[in-house]
């Protein structure tokens, strides 16, 4: 990583100025929707797998299950080691894609079992999981880092502060050891803690430690003031790193396994009867997703991560059907979805409305006394927005929203109205009961309908020149009536075709 | 008529065992308390007593309507609406201030929304409900957070441990809490036992109902409601992300024991009552121990204990017969080998090498043999075994019974034969009345004499090989 890191360092440094790189990064803002942006493209890609596959709770019950990793691993590795890891090492993340995993399988071994539908096996599955998580958690480490706060919502906003220091120049590494005459020795009591008793205690016993000691980087040894010159710095968040490997894993998946991806996706026995191992690339779907959900886990949390997985994708479904589009634009949604999210837990709505106004109408029409300072957390934010940006394709939608249905329907009810009229008059028109059937003003009680309806079919009619009204009797027109007798010829075609296939 | 008896005997007698199953549960639930005290130590201090009753009740109710979730196959849809009730809390919150009445009718109101947002999303697009689920479920969640902290960064401590909704604390359960569980408990209830036909009805067979002119939306709503006011009840104690947990558990663990809805709810009830009195109980031996995630674990080792051991179902009981039926058919196996092998080699007495047999069959060869040794009906001579006479005959009875069968398979409709069930296990000579049987007999010797003489065995080649 921290190679990885000094790469992307040296290739930035090409283009800007040390200075800006660091002041760029130190921006909250900009670290947080970077690293938004990366939760969000590889969940959404991922995602839109997972929603073709009809498994997008799979990806909850992942993140749910991606805590126990953690927690396990973090346990494992501080009676192994001593020490308790970072949340961004490499064993955390083993852990957590192994816990994963294990939930899938803990899913299918209850599921293929035959007494337990998916569904419910899936239900029984995670919770349980995350309730030992829970469990370990508050009895085990309770004293950590891994608190209720990281588990919900995450500090991505804090990610910018969470930084690897890259020495350019001036480096000055700085080790102190017990002799060093710069280390602080102080007493502890050994056995205080254990007996219950207070270091004035004469059963108290104590051993000298060093405060101070150890490895200090060039950053930190500046800091601590063991060196003079001030080393030339870039400080890089660690998130991003962590989040941009996992994007880049992702991206490489997709990519490499496209093919296989989607054969399995859309037919699954075909894939496996050309020997594409769709039940491997189920696992290898799941791995991934349990990676991006660790890595999102630091920055979002354990649960809003889910909203990166299904959501953009869902919006994406409704716009498209092409596979590499709808890759795309969740893609896009998930990255736009961060992007604004930053904005809206500061209270600006994509610079249209201002939330802390809305708040103060409220004060103002129910006198709430609500606080009009909205500021909120940011990674559920990004989900509020990336969920607009749903609601908006679901309404907006050029082919399945909401407005273009309904309009595509009225059409379709429109001509159909019309038609009907159009074979009414056809009907009757030089027929026995033509005065009666056709006459204008009462033409709507033959179809039990409004008069306002009729009245609006007739005058479309009239415009589009299929009909004419005089002296209160309606007939066709010429136009009319070939009109009505094309439609009369091609509907006799259809349906002596349906009965000719049926 | 016979049959019709034999069905309600049979009913009756599970019946009972169910309602046996249900008292024991019940009892043992009871016994608990006492146990508690005597071997862990536990003290029954007012607070434990609350939580402890709570939980109890707590897991009756959503043991009940767990069931309906889990029927339904929207047990999922408990995660869904459990997550879409935190932004319901926060908003009751602002609105009106820390009531739990109010607070609970927030969550039940923004729950409910969730709900309703599944249907349309699911009515008017091509998203499934899963992903529909997972919607609301995420966004939801996300607004509640929002609102969350929103609400934390307030100055006053008014807002302290409103976030309990998200894991749940059961040390705040207090007795109002518990009165009010069990209050709207009842008038759930109440409104389950009125409309118990229909829900039932469009539980089973939606389709059917609707056809008959129930209203299938309004009454799934209705339901879904039901499961609503259960999971907002239950916020308290298991918090957002175990709910679904405490909500299907019991009712996954009570369907592995009856195929009677009113017995699987009532046993259900029983099952959750237990979970969620012993989970709190267990819970108090160690302060660190959460309440929540504890009563989930008690649940699920009731659904493992269910998963295992229910009569019939269970997967040990499974997994017993299968080892049972390898043994059974052991033997067969063995005495058909050695036929055959002796019958395509010329004569039914030709000894079968020991290795053959064994590298075939594996295992199977050695317990077959076994069994065919205690009967008499194979013999061993310098590393090979052969048939006795008796086994001789065996084998022969054996063999003739599979060729009727695979005659039967053939020719039942062309020669008029009454309807069974194929079963090669048992003499097809039982099963059949005589003159159908001698049917079968002459259709079968006609088949082997208008094969060729020599190809006697090969007239019926699936005869031969079936297993």
């Amino acid at each position: 990583m921290f190679q990885l890191e000094e790469f992307i360092i040296q290739f930035l440094l090409n283009f800007v100025a040390r200075e800006d790189l660091n002041a760029f990064l130190r921006n909250p803002q900009h670290t947080a929707t970077i690293v938004g942006s990366l939760i969000a493209v590889s969940g959404a890609l991922l995602g839109t797998f997972l929603l073709l596959r009809g498994m997008s709770l799979t990806s909850d019950a992942i993140s749910h299950t991606v805590l126990l990793g953690i927690v396990v691993a973090f346990i494992l590795m501080g009676s192994l080691f001593g020490q308790h890891p970072d949340l961004s090492s490499g064993w955390l993340i083993v852990g957590a894609a192994a816990a994963g995993v294990a939930t899938v399988l803990l899913t299918e071994l209850i599921y293929r079992s035959g007494l337990v539908k998916q569904d419910a096996a899936l239900g029984l599955a995670f919770p349980l999981l995350f309730a030992i998580a829970v469990i370990l958690v508050s009895r085990v480490v309770s004293d950590v880092h891994l608190d209720e706060d990281a588990v919900m919502v995450g500090e991505i906003g804090v990610a910018w502060a969470n930084t690897n220091s890259h020495c350019l120049s001036g480096c000055e590494s700085v080790t102190i050891t017990p002799d060093d005459p710069r280390a602080e020795m102080t007493r502890q009591c050994t056995n205080c803690r254990n007996l219950g008793i207070s270091p004035r205690d004469d059963k108290a016993e104590f051993t000298t430690i060093c405060t101070n000691c150890g490895d200090y980087s060039p950053a930190q040894a500046w800091q601590a003031g063991f060196t003079r010159q001030e080393p030339v710095l870039v400080f890089w968040p660690k998130s991003i790193t962590v989040m941009a490997v996992m994007t880049l894993l992702t991206l490489l998946a997709i990519v490499l396994f496209y093919k296989e991806l989607k054969l399995s996706t859309f037919d699954p026995t075909l894939a496996a009867a050309l020997g594409f191992r769709p039940t491997l690339l189920h696992y290898g779907l799941m791995v991934l997703v349990s990676l991006v959900a660790v890595g999102a886990f630091d920055a979002v949390g354990s649960i809003l991560v889910v909203a990166f997985f299904i959501i953009p994708p869902a919006a994406a479904y409704l716009l498209t059907d092409r596979l590499p589009r709808m890759l795309l634009y969740s893609s896009l949604i998930g990255a736009a979805g961060a992007y604004s999210g930053y904005d809206l837990a500061r209270g600006n709505l994509l610079g249209v409305v201002h939330l802390s106004d809305i708040l103060a109408a409220f004060n103002n029409l129910f006198g709430l006394g609500l606080s009009e300072q909205w500021d909120s957390s940011i990674s559920a934010s990004m989900v509020l927005m990336t969920f607009l940006f749903f609601l908006a394709a679901w309404v907006f939608s050029p082919k399945y929203g909401l407005v273009s249905t309904m309009l595509r329907r009225r059409n379709q009810r429109r001509s159909f109205d019309d038609q009907v009229v159009l074979g009414h008059i056809h009907r009757h028109q030089g027929r026995a009961a033509e005065s009666d059937e056709l006459t204008a003003s009462t033409l709507y009680r033959h179809f039990r309908w409004s008069p306002a309806k009729m009245e609006r079919t007739l005058r479309q009619l009239a415009a589009r020149n299929l009909v004419q009204i005089e002296a209160d009797q309606v007939s066709l027109t010429d136009h009319g009536e070939t009109h009505a007798h094309q439609f009369r010829q091609t509907q006799l075609t259809n349906e002596s075709v349906g009965e000719l296939s049926t | 008529m016979t049959k019709n008896y034999k069905l309600t005997t049979k009913n009756s007698s599970s019946d009972r065992r169910i309602w046996l199953l249900i008292g024991a549960t019940a009892l043992i639930a009871a016994l608990f308390v006492p146990f508690s005290q005597l071997f862990l130590h536990v003290e029954y201090d007012y607070t434990l007593r609350t939580v402890a009753l709570g939980g109890a009740l707590l897991g009756i109710v959503s043991g009940v309507l767990g069931c309906f979730a889990v029927l339904r196959r929207q047990s999922l849809l408990g995660d869904a609406l459990s997550h879409a009730a935190l932004p319901g809390v926060a908003i009751a919150f602002l609105l009106a201030g820390r009531d739990l009445g109010l607070l609970l009718i927030g969550a039940g109101v923004t729950s409910w929304l969730g709900v309703y947002f599944i249907r349309l999303v699911t009515g008017t697009t091509r998203i499934k409900q899963d992903a529909a689920m997972g919607i609301v479920l995420a966004a939801w969640f996300a607004a509640g957070i929002a609102l969350l902290v929103y609400i934390q960064a307030r100055p006053d401590a008014s807002q302290a441990g409103l976030d309990t909704f998200i894991f749940g604390q059961a040390a705040a359960i207090i007795e109002r809490d518990v009165r009010l569980i069990a209050a709207v408990g009842t008038v759930s209830f109440i409104v389950l036992a009125l409309f118990w036909k229909e829900f039932k009805l469009i539980t089973f067979d939606a389709e059917f109902a609707g056809a008959n002119g129930f209203r299938v939306n309004l009454l799934s709503m209705a339901l879904s409601t039901l499961i609503v006011v259960a999971i907002v009840l239950g916020l308290q104690l298991a918090g957002v992300i175990l709910m679904v947990g405490m909500l299907i558990a019991s009712g996954i663990a009570a369907r592995q024991w009856t195929n009677q809805l009113g017995q699987m709810v009532i046993l259900s009830a029983v099952f959750g009552a237990f979970a969620g009195g012993a989970g709190a109980i267990i819970s108090a031996i160690d302060a660190d121990i959460p309440t929540g995630p504890l009563i989930v674990v008690v649940a699920f080792l009731l659904v493992a204990i269910s998963l295992g051991f229910a009569p019939g179902r269970g997967l040990v009981w499974t997994l017993l017969r299968r080892l049972s039926d390898r043994r059974r058919f052991a033997a067969q196996t063995m005495l058909q080998d050695l036929y055959h092998y002796a019958i395509d080699h010329g004569r039914a007495d030709l000894p079968a090498p020991e290795s053959f047999l064994f590298g075939v069959r594996g295992a199977t060869a050695k317990e077959g043999l076994r069994q065919l040794h205690a009967r008499g009906q194979v013999q061993r001579s310098n590393g090979a075994w052969m048939l006795t006479p008796a086994g001789i005959e065996a084998a022969s009875r054996d063999d003739r019974n599979h060729q009727l069968w695979a005659v039967y398979r053939q020719y039942a409709d062309d020669l008029a034969l009454p309807a069974i069930a194929e079963d090669r296990q048992q003499d097809i000579a039982d099963l059949l009345p005589p003159e159908s049987v001698a049917k079968l007999e002459f259709k079968l010797d006609t088949i082997r004499n208008a094969a060729a003489p020599p190809a006697q065995e090969q007239s019926l080649p699936n005869a031969v090989t079936d297993h």
